[in-house]
């Protein structure tokens, strides 16, 4: 029965010699794992008092930071992104569909950029706390962005659109008949939602739950502009302020190492938490019609979180673009660099699926507990901060390869590195929804491995590996702090730029940029949701 | 499992006819046979992605002689002095910015492989750790022995000093009178609890100010500055000296603890911002704790004249002119004004530790910085 979910392709009984697959996949995702080993071994033979010295003075506090952060973010990304999935799958009203686009938004903002906003709108002196003083008197308290309750707001708000297309997902997905048995045996609509509609959705929930505190974890840019203290930026601080990065590498070490209890963690609650109709009728919720009070209460509330994470930024955006562009500051040379961002966003998203499909397979379809571990190493690549991994890149690359040393294919690499694991997730859950029944029917039936996966597996498919494309792809649009190390001379993308002009307080020549990353992402952004129709 | 096989089979089954594209759906039938050639989508991002990864290596094929700089200075302080050296050489200069350490950092990664020519940095300590790292070559320019003075050159002229900037107090003039601050070591006093805004641990200025005081007060003194300083400071703690002018201009800090241009970076946009400058440590004190932005040929750089022609230029009474006045700055080549709105560069004086000191000093202040939990 252990074996019993292997396709017979892949079947080696009494071999120990892996198949050319798996031995293909491993090499992948070991190479991948290699910054991580290098770094692991800079930490391990560090000075035991560099260690003593971190775990007295800073381990502390920064670990505190960072699981408070992540918590905050946990909680507001769920009520967000939950309440959001269901007034959006459940309800219809004017613009519901259209909404259902609009709230995924917020992936497009780069998390620094969003952060930047923050600190204008909520600092001292800006709209928000002028209004609230004129308000409640000049002495009233207000909270200010660089606080906990500041980088709470600024993640939340920048990545509960994953928990969002989820829920939305799985609620789209969802058989209705139970709810209504649950309401049928008299159990209350409240109680229905929390003890059976939630439960039922709880895998894509903490998927989605996943991404986002995976982002906010290795987020390097907000928690730098609002100055809250978080192992990836003590790591950055560490990276740029000192010539010794021994300590930076301890404290990779210790963020990896904590992210890699959390993934295994996710991989077990996964595993334990599948969720089969086994019998019955597949019924869909159908939205309800709402009055015109529900209609006008839902779009308030939607108006809110969007205006919040989108609206109010692009409009401030484009003001400073305008008051930019009035004197001429916006050039030909932006054509570059979105040029630049795009060329290398697309090939590492492309590339992210190539070498993504094995290393997917393998953990659906062999999940041996050492090509789990395996596979499981590659993911901590999107934890390890961006910094540090590009460093052990560039030495790794330096001392081996020098020919590729100096080139984009650098940037590529360390994208990969930190990457590949968000498209991982997706290709890995949409592969978990072929049975490999399929895969073994075409098999028996004479196909080729390869006319097999190109015939049966691929078009299945299709939706995920997509979405995992564009996972990627918006993700290297935003990169910051690899890109920063390791670009080819007189090679900017337009996140550096970003964060070029914005360190030197030019937000005016900063807003450009900024504004074009949205307008190449967000249509990207759109087309999630596209998918997630299809999937259904 | 049998119940869970029994669902698969089922589930996949409405998937596979929901979401087969109609192009798959049917055409072909079993039996007839394609060749194995992927479709064409496939193909198209496949042969692109090959593209794009051939392209990486454009850069490397096509690239235009040309120097190549290495610049902890922002592009905006240095394009202008860059572009006018073109125009007078007509030599190419490509740039690279970022913050000093983190280029050198990179600088020391590459080794010998570096693409750079030149670094220039804010900061003379980085510049004497790259010489400690064998990164520079001492130039052989006699120009620089007549333009620059020693103390601000390296002993072998591996680097040389371009211009100048002192440390300050800024202080906001609605709330604050800092007739009472005579020495830097005031601003630890309990008194300004809550009231000053400090770089946080990472900026170079911090580092290299700090090692000044431990050089001229000792270690003890230094230590507890430093903590009356951070209890002071408490949330106060910024990554940029923009941020520490802003707070100070704002009234939201009365102090801050910066680099001189700063406040007149901040005046030039508003004019009537309630900020201005306090210098402190004369008469009989240490000196202001002077810094400067300084240039060094790479060791391993392939292009030696033209290296040559840009520090002369930059050494020059044209270059220094420009290159300290695009920012506010002291040139320190002797009898080139600075900008007049400086305090002048006579009515102070400076706090007397070599600059070439800052690079040995560094490790211990930054460790002292740790121990006492600046960050």
């Amino acid at each position: 029965m252990a074996f019993g979910n292997i396709p017979l392709s892949l079947r080696r009984r009494g071999s120990l010699i892996p198949s050319p697959l798996t031995f293909l996949g491993l090499t992948v995702a070991g190479s991948l794992t290699l910054p991580l080993l290098y770094v692991s071994y800079k930490a391990l033979t560090a000075d035991l008092a560099v260690w003593h010295r971190l775990w007295t003075t800073r381990v502390p506090e920064l670990f505190l930071n960072t699981i408070s952060l992540a918590l905050g973010v946990a909680v507001g990304t769920l009520v967000l992104g939950i309440s959001l999935a269901w007034l959006l799958t459940r309800y219809r009203f004017v613009g519901s569909t259209l909404w259902g686009w609009i709230v995924i938004l917020p992936l497009a903002i780069p998390s620094y950029v969003l952060a930047y906003i923050y600190t204008y709108v909520m600092g001292k002196g800006g709209p928000v706390e002028s209004f609230w003083q004129g308000m409640f008197g000049p002495d009233a308290f207000f909270p200010s962005p660089f606080s906990y309750t500041g980088a709470v707001l600024v993640m939340t708000l920048n990545t509960f659109p994953f928990v969002y297309l989820l829920a939305r997902a799985a609620l789209l997905n969802f058989n209705l008949s139970y709810e209504e048995v649950a309401r049928a045996t008299g159990v209350t609509r409240v109680s229905t939602f929390f003890r059976v509609s939630l439960p039922l959705i709880r895998p894509s929930l903490i998927a989605g739950l996943f991404l986002a505190l995976l982002y906010v974890v290795s987020d390097f840019g907000a928690v730098s502009l609002l100055r809250y203290q978080t192992f990836t930026y003590a790591v950055y601080q560490q990276m740029t302020g000192r010539y010794d990065h021994t300590a930076a590498a301890c404290l990779s070490l210790l963020l990896v190492s904590f992210a890699f209890l959390f993934l295994i963690a996710e991989r077990w609650s996964r595993q334990r938490s599948r969720f089969y109709q086994t019998t019955g009728q597949f019924r869909r919720a159908s939205p309800q019609p709402c009055s015109l009070l529900s209609t006008f209460l839902i779009t308030g509330y939607l108006i809110l979180v969007v205006g919040a994470a989108f609206g109010i930024p692009v409009i401030l955006l484009i003001q400073w673009t305008l008051s930019a562009a009035a004197e001429g500051d916006v050039t030909l040379r932006f054509l570059e660099f979105v040029w630049n961002s795009v060329f290398l966003s697309g090939t590492t998203a492309t590339l992210a699926l190539i070498v993504g499909t094995p290393l997917a397979y393998l953990a659906c379809r062999r999940p041996t507990r050492i090509n789990l571990l395996i596979i499981q190493g590659a993911y901590t690549g999107y934890v390890l901060p961006g910094p540090v991994a590009a460093l052990a890149l560039l030495v790794l690359i330096s001392q081996t390869v020098p020919v590729l040393y100096g080139t984009a294919l650098v940037l590529i690499l360390a994208y990969l590195v930190h990457f590949l694991p968000a498209g991982l997730q997706a290709m890995e859950s949409a592969l978990h929804q072929v049975t490999p029944n399929l895969e073994e029917a075409a098999r028996s039936l004479g196909s080729p491995i390869y006319r097999t996966f190109q015939k049966v597996t691929l078009p299945l498919v299709r939706g995920g590996f997509l979405s995992a494309w564009i996972l990627v792809f918006v993700q290297c649009m935003k990169e910051l702090p690899a890109t920063l190390l390791l670009r080819p001379v007189g090679f900017d993308t337009l996140a550096v730029r970003i964060w070029l002009e914005a360190s030197e307080e030019l937000y005016q020549l900063a807003a450009p940029p900024a504004l074009l990353i949205i307008m190449v992402t967000a249509p990207v952004v759109l087309l999630l949701v596209g998918k997630g129709r299809q999937i259904t | 499992m049998p119940k869970r096989y029994h669902y698969i089979m089922k589930k996949s089954h409405s998937l596979s006819i929901n979401l087969q594209p109609p192009s798959l759906r049917g055409e072909h039938a079993p039996g007839s046979h394609r060749t194995l050639s992927p479709p064409l989508g496939l193909r198209i991002i496949f042969s692109l992605t090959l593209a794009g990864l051939l392209f990486c290596f454009l850069p490397h094929a096509f690239a235009a002689e040309s120097l190549v700089v290495y610049s902890g200075r922002a592009e905006r302080l240095i394009q202008p002095v860059l572009d006018a050296f073109h125009a007078k050489t007509g030599i190419h200069v490509k740039m690279l910015t970022g913050s000093s350490t983190a280029l050198l950092n990179r600088l020391q990664a590459e080794g010998s492989r570096t693409p750079a020519d030149v670094f220039i940095t804010n900061d003379a300590g980085t510049l004497e750790r790259a010489r400690n790292l064998h990164l520079l070559r001492p130039m052989e320019i006699p120009e620089i022995k007549q333009a620059i003075p020693e103390a601000f050159r390296a002993p072998d002229n591996s680097w040389v000093g371009l211009s100048g900037r002192i440390w300050v107090v800024a202080y906001n003039t609605n709330l604050v009178d800092p007739g009472h601050i005579t020495s830097i070591l005031d601003l630890a006093d309990p008194k300004w609890k809550g009231k000053i805004a400090i770089p946080n641990a990472g900026s170079v200025y911090l580092q290299s100010g700090i090692s000044v005081i431990r050089a001229v007060k000792g270690e003890s003194i230094t230590e507890q500055f430093l903590k009356g300083l951070k209890a002071n400071a408490g949330t106060f703690v910024y990554g940029k000296n923009r941020q520490i002018v802003d707070a100070v201009a704002r009234g939201e800090v009365a102090l801050g603890l910066v680099n001189h241009y700063y406040i007149f970076r901040h005046l030039a946009k508003h004019h009537d911002a309630p900020i201005a400058l306090h210098i402190t440590d004369q008469d009989n004190g240490m000196g202001l704790i002077m810094n400067t932005t300084g240039i060094g040929v790479i060791t391993y750089t392939k292009h030696l004249a033209e290296t040559k022609a840009l520090v002369q230029f930059l050494v020059s009474s044209e270059g220094q002119k420009m290159f300290a006045n695009l920012n506010k700055e002291y040139p320190l080549r002797p009898g080139i004004p600075a900008d007049p709105a400086l305090p002048p560069r006579k009515s102070f004086h400076v706090a007397n530790v070599p600059l070439t000191r800052l690079a040995e000093l560094r490790d211990p202040t930054m460790t002292a910085m740790e121990r006492i939990g600046l960050r």
